[in-house]
């Protein structure tokens, strides 16, 4: 087998040395005859497959005389060696035969390769094609949708609709019969119509513009013809006032203050209108004016919402930096109090005017800030009263108006969203302040409209009419009560300074003709002092003892007998009835705590009061009670049992008229004096 | 009218005061004519609020002041000016309470109509005895609402009234100073005690007045002007006079001690043998009367009750302890009942020591 593998490689050989290759093909042109000689022709000419039976009958050929080669060696006869040459020419020829075949294989080999090659390149070349083709297509898809994608700025404007189009267009442009079937060209058409009407319209503003110069300029002519009007009219107005006057129609003067009453606050302003109509209406005495600089009304007026805001920022901020440097920012926190305080520049004036021609003046003030009133009260009388040392606070403006309705002591805030200011600047209480501002009583801020309800924020209170309407009538009459009452008091002091108790005489029924107890003293006392008086406990302890109230002390007389009384005068007087705690220094001292009648004597003035009241408003009431207590004196000490041990006469005989002397287990006196049979009884 | 309620409050006296037969309630009336009614059980108990020592009722009953009220097993008897009237104590807690029946002793017209000022039930007879303004003492009987008889010989009005219990005979002590003892089956007087005359207890600047008067078998206690004395009625002798300077307005026999007040903050307990026991201070400044709840029943409620007079608006009371002779603790249970005007306490620590004996329920209750 090494033998024939040798065999078949050796051609190979051959065949690259390309010179016996030529020797080969010399040998087929000799084959080919008449023809160049072409073994490359040749091989399309013969079929492979019999190339290749040619090929099998060869090798079988020579394996077939190597084999009998191989025979007749072995055997090795003398004719053996012809028989081999012979043998050996045989094999000569097919190994040609297979050298042939061999170089056409090649042939077709390569020719093989080369038709390969050629029908790849056409492949590839006919790939490129579809890929250029594909391309394009792509690109011209693009520019299709790009195409489809465009927006003309025509479409944004706003045309007029299609029939309206052809109904007012004129003809030139809308040119119907084109334009009916071809969308182009009406859209055109369209767009033609359209410039011309714009063209149109900014003709005509141009027109209008001109126009509205042309009235301003007018305008501006007549304004200067008015204006010039005005001094001459005023001049007028001047010289009609002496007419008005003399004829007293104040409408000027009244006109003037409701121009004033433009720039009120509107709490102000509602008690403004609210008095004004009220005293129109139902009251003649009433009188309002409004007092302060209308310019400072107007320049607060302006700006009015942005200067708060700032206000309370900077509020903040000084706070913290108060906070860390208070010492140096004493005087800058003052004026923040100062401006948190600040009222506004108007005021109103309340003149009432009472039935002796006394005049209680209210000014009503407003603070901004707070969002409360504040008033200040004044009594003017008509004739100049000589003011007893103990009346001094009776008409004082701190106090006249004091608890005109039960607990309004006007000292502290109505509005509890103050407090929450107060604590920023460090106020502790408007008490401090309400000399100087005035007292923020709770019927005040009712009259501005004001209310305050106690759970709400500030921010709900507006100024009501209607609020102000319904306190109007009570509050009026009360404080007409109570200036009367207050004058009553006064002139009443007058008197018991001097130890008079003056009695009317249409109450003169209520007491016997003799009384021989006297006062001797009226002074007026310090809350402090009566509450440290011995025999006040009581009444202190009840709280009838507040610090609104007045405080006096009364010193009736009857020989030796001392009998001390403390009274307590409710600002409400005389509703509010004097509540009178007594002390007898008579044979030792006697108080309600170690003596029934003294206490039967102190409810004789105390509860039993409504009887002493006399004819209404019971402005007699506290005359009347020290009245009788004068009388109950001498009741009680000439009913005191004669001491039958002690010598002499009794002090003080008997001189009353008395059923009996004692009653009851309490073995009470007989204080009850009756009219007109003139004895003394029981209760 | 804030203020004049304050001032009524301050100026209320409460005259009298009776505990009711079961021993849960008390009655006081005050000089304005109302009755009052406490719930005792409530307000002695140890949850005691502020509410339950209120009232729970109060009706206008007189006129005039109310100066003194017993109560029968079913009624409640009071009295004031000229008039005696009866209430159910059964209704009596009912809104709108209406009087049973009310009777005017047969007075002579006079210009004023005399008071009542003590009223006594005597068992015996069913009857109830009323003295008063009219120096009289006048028989009611509870059957049949007549009067029966009037017993006169008082010279001035009657202040108070006794009654023995083994003998039918009735004291009665009046502002003439004196002290009858009246024989209730003959009608007559049998003996008369004119206490301002005996010089021991004597007190001419205080008045000749016997506010008060307790008896016991063969003694009497009285007092008033005069100083408080013990008397033996057979010899008619002063045994004990006890020293105290301010009148005496209520005195009464507690076993074996005798309780009395009057002007000054205490109710006093004595010896008979005038040695001073205890003082219980209360918060009024003087005692018109005191009452004792000696009703087994309701044990809770033994009580000290007093009246105000002097203190506005806090009426007197009974407060146990505090004293320097009494060495009890703080008063962890005195109560003070509002409104009526009443303060009382509950008393069952303060008993053993203040009363000697601890078993019986007692109370104190002082006008």
């Amino acid at each position: 087998m090494s033998s024939e593998s040798s065999k078949k490689r050796k051609p190979k050989v051959i065949r690259s040395d390309g010179a016996p290759a030529e020797g080969k093909r010399n040998r087929s042109d000799t084959e080919q005859e008449g023809k160049y000689y072409s073994e490359e022709a040749e091989v399309d000419l013969r079929d492979p497959g019999r190339d290749y039976e040619l090929y099998k009958y060869t090798c079988q050929e020579l394996q077939r005389l190597m084999a009998e080669i191989q025979d007749l060696k072995s055997r090795g006869g003398k004719d053996a060696a012809v028989e081999i040459e012979d043998r050996r020419i045989q094999s000569c020829v097919h190994f040609m035969t297979l050298k042939k075949l061999n170089r056409l294989a090649h042939i077709r080999l390569k020719k093989g390769r080369d038709q390969t090659h050629e029908a790849k390149q056409k492949v590839d070349a006919y790939h490129l094609q579809l890929q250029n083709l594909l391309y394009e297509v792509m690109h011209l898809q693009k520019e299709i949708t790009k195409c489809l994608e465009f927006k003309s700025k025509h479409e944004e404007i706003d045309l007029v609709s299609l029939e309206e189009f052809y109904k007012e267009a004129p003809p030139d442009i809308s040119k119907a019969e084109v334009t009916m079937g071809d969308p182009h060209q009406q859209t055109l058409a369209r767009l033609d119509w359209e410039l011309e009407q714009r063209k149109r319209l900014a003709e005509k503003y141009r027109e209008c513009l001109s126009n509205k110069e042309k009235i301003l300029k007018e305008i501006e002519v007549k304004k200067e013809y008015l204006s010039s009007l005005q001094p001459r009219l005023n001049s007028i107005m001047q010289a009609s006032l002496p007419v008005q006057e003399y004829l007293f129609m104040p409408f000027d003067q009244a006109h003037k203050q409701y121009e004033t009453a433009r720039h009120l606050p509107p709490p102000l302003y509602v008690l403004f209108v609210q008095t004004t109509a009220y005293g129109q209406a139902c009251d003649k005495t009433l009188s309002v004016a409004i007092e302060g600089s209308v310019d400072e009304a107007k320049a607060l007026f302006k700006p009015p919402e942005d200067s708060q805001d700032d206000e309370s920022d900077s509020d903040a901020e000084e706070e913290q930096t108060t906070k860390r440097r208070r010492p140096t920012l004493g005087v800058q926190l003052d004026d923040k109090r100062k401006e948190m305080l600040k009222r506004h520049p108007l005021s109103v004036m309340l003149d009432l005017k009472c039935k002796d021609d006394s005049v209680l003046h209210l000014t009503f003030y407003y603070l901004m800030n707070l969002n409360i009133m504040t008033v200040k009260a004044k009594v003017t009388t008509a004739t100049e009263l000589i003011t007893p040392i103990s009346a001094g606070d009776l008409l004082s403006p701190d106090s006249v108006l004091s608890c005109l309705y039960p607990g309004d002591h006007g000292k502290k805030t109505p509005n509890p969203a103050n407090q929450y200011q107060f604590d920023k600047v460090g106020i502790l209480t408007l008490r401090d302040y309400v000399l100087d501002l005035g007292h923020p009583y709770l019927w005040v801020q009712k009259l501005g409209g004001l209310h305050f309800p106690k759970e709400q924020p500030q921010h709900t209170v507006i100024a009501d009419h209607s609020l102000s309407a319904s306190h109007m009538e009570t509050t009026m009459k009360l404080l007409k009560t109570r200036v009367q009452s207050r004058l009553a008091l006064h002139k009443q002091f007058a008197s018991l300074e001097h130890g008079i108790v003056p009695v009317t005489s249409d109450c003169q029924y209520l007491f016997p003709a003799k009384v021989v107890s006297r006062l001797v003293k009226w002074v007026t006392i310090a809350h402090e002092d009566y509450t440290e008086l011995h025999f006040t406990k009581d009444i202190v302890e009840a709280g009838l003892a507040g610090d609104t109230n007045l405080y006096y002390m009364a010193l009736v007389e009857r020989g030796t007998a001392k009998l001390q009384a403390a009274v307590v005068l409710n600002p409400g007087y005389s509703s509010i009835p004097p509540i009178f705690q007594l002390c007898l220094n008579w044979k030792g001292e006697k108080t309600n705590n170690n003596d029934d009648n003294i206490r039967a004597m102190e409810s004789e003035v105390n509860v039993c009061y409504k009887e002493l009241c006399g004819p209404q408003p019971s402005h007699q009431l506290l005359t009347n009670q020290l009245q009788r207590l004068c009388v109950l004196l001498d009741v009680y000490l000439e009913t005191e049992s004669h001491d039958d041990s002690v010598e002499g006469p009794k002090e003080f005989p008997q001189e009353k008229m008395c059923l009996r002397l004692f009653r009851g287990p309490s073995r009470m006196k007989p204080f009850k004096y009756n009219h007109p049979q003139g004895f003394f009884s029981h209760r | 009218m804030e203020v004049f309620q304050a001032l009524q409050r301050l100026h209320m006296i409460i005259f009298s005061q009776n505990v009711s037969p079961c021993g849960k309630f008390l009655a006081a009336g005050n000089n304005y004519g109302q009755i009052a009614i406490f719930s005792l059980s409530a307000a002695l108990s140890s949850e005691a609020k502020e509410e339950s020592k209120k009232p729970m009722v109060t009706f206008q009953a007189h006129d005039g002041p109310v100066y003194s009220m017993v109560s029968t097993d079913r009624h409640l008897l009071s009295a004031g000016d000229g008039e005696v009237k009866a209430w159910l104590w059964a209704e009596i807690l009912k809104k709108g309470c209406k009087e049973l029946w009310r009777r005017q002793p047969p007075y002579r017209t006079s210009l004023e109509v005399p008071e009542i000022n003590a009223l006594l039930l005597v068992p015996k007879e069913n009857s109830l005895i009323l003295a008063g303004g009219d120096c009289q003492l006048h028989t009611m009987d509870l059957e049949t609402g007549t009067f029966t008889r009037a017993l006169w010989g008082h010279t001035d009005y009657i202040h108070c009234l006794a009654l023995r219990e083994r003998s039918p005979e009735v004291l009665s002590g009046g502002e003439d100073g004196a002290v009858r003892l009246w024989d209730l089956r003959t009608a007559k007087e049998v003996q008369t005690i004119e206490v301002y005359k005996h010089e021991e207890c004597s007190r001419p600047h205080n008045g000749r007045w016997i506010g008060c008067l307790a008896t016991d078998s063969d003694w009497m206690v009285c007092g008033g002007g005069p100083a408080l004395t013990l008397w033996h009625l057979r010899s008619s002798t002063p045994t004990t006079i006890f020293p105290m300077r301010a009148p005496q307005k209520h005195v009464t026999f507690y076993q074996d001690l005798i309780l009395s007040a009057g002007q000054g903050r205490c109710v006093n307990q004595w010896q008979l043998s005038g040695e001073l026991k205890a003082q219980v201070p209360g918060s009024s400044p003087g005692l018109l009367s005191l009452s004792l709840n000696q009703q087994p029943a309701a044990p809770e409620c033994k009580v000290g009750s007093a009246r105000g007079s002097g203190d506005p608006g806090r009426p007197g009371c009974v407060d146990r302890s505090v004293t320097t002779l009494l060495p009890l603790g703080p008063d962890s249970r005195r109560q003070q009942l509002q409104g009526g005007c009443l303060y009382q306490s509950g008393l069952p620590s303060f008993l053993p020591v203040l009363l000697t004996s601890s078993n019986t329920p007692t109370s104190i209750s002082g006008v």
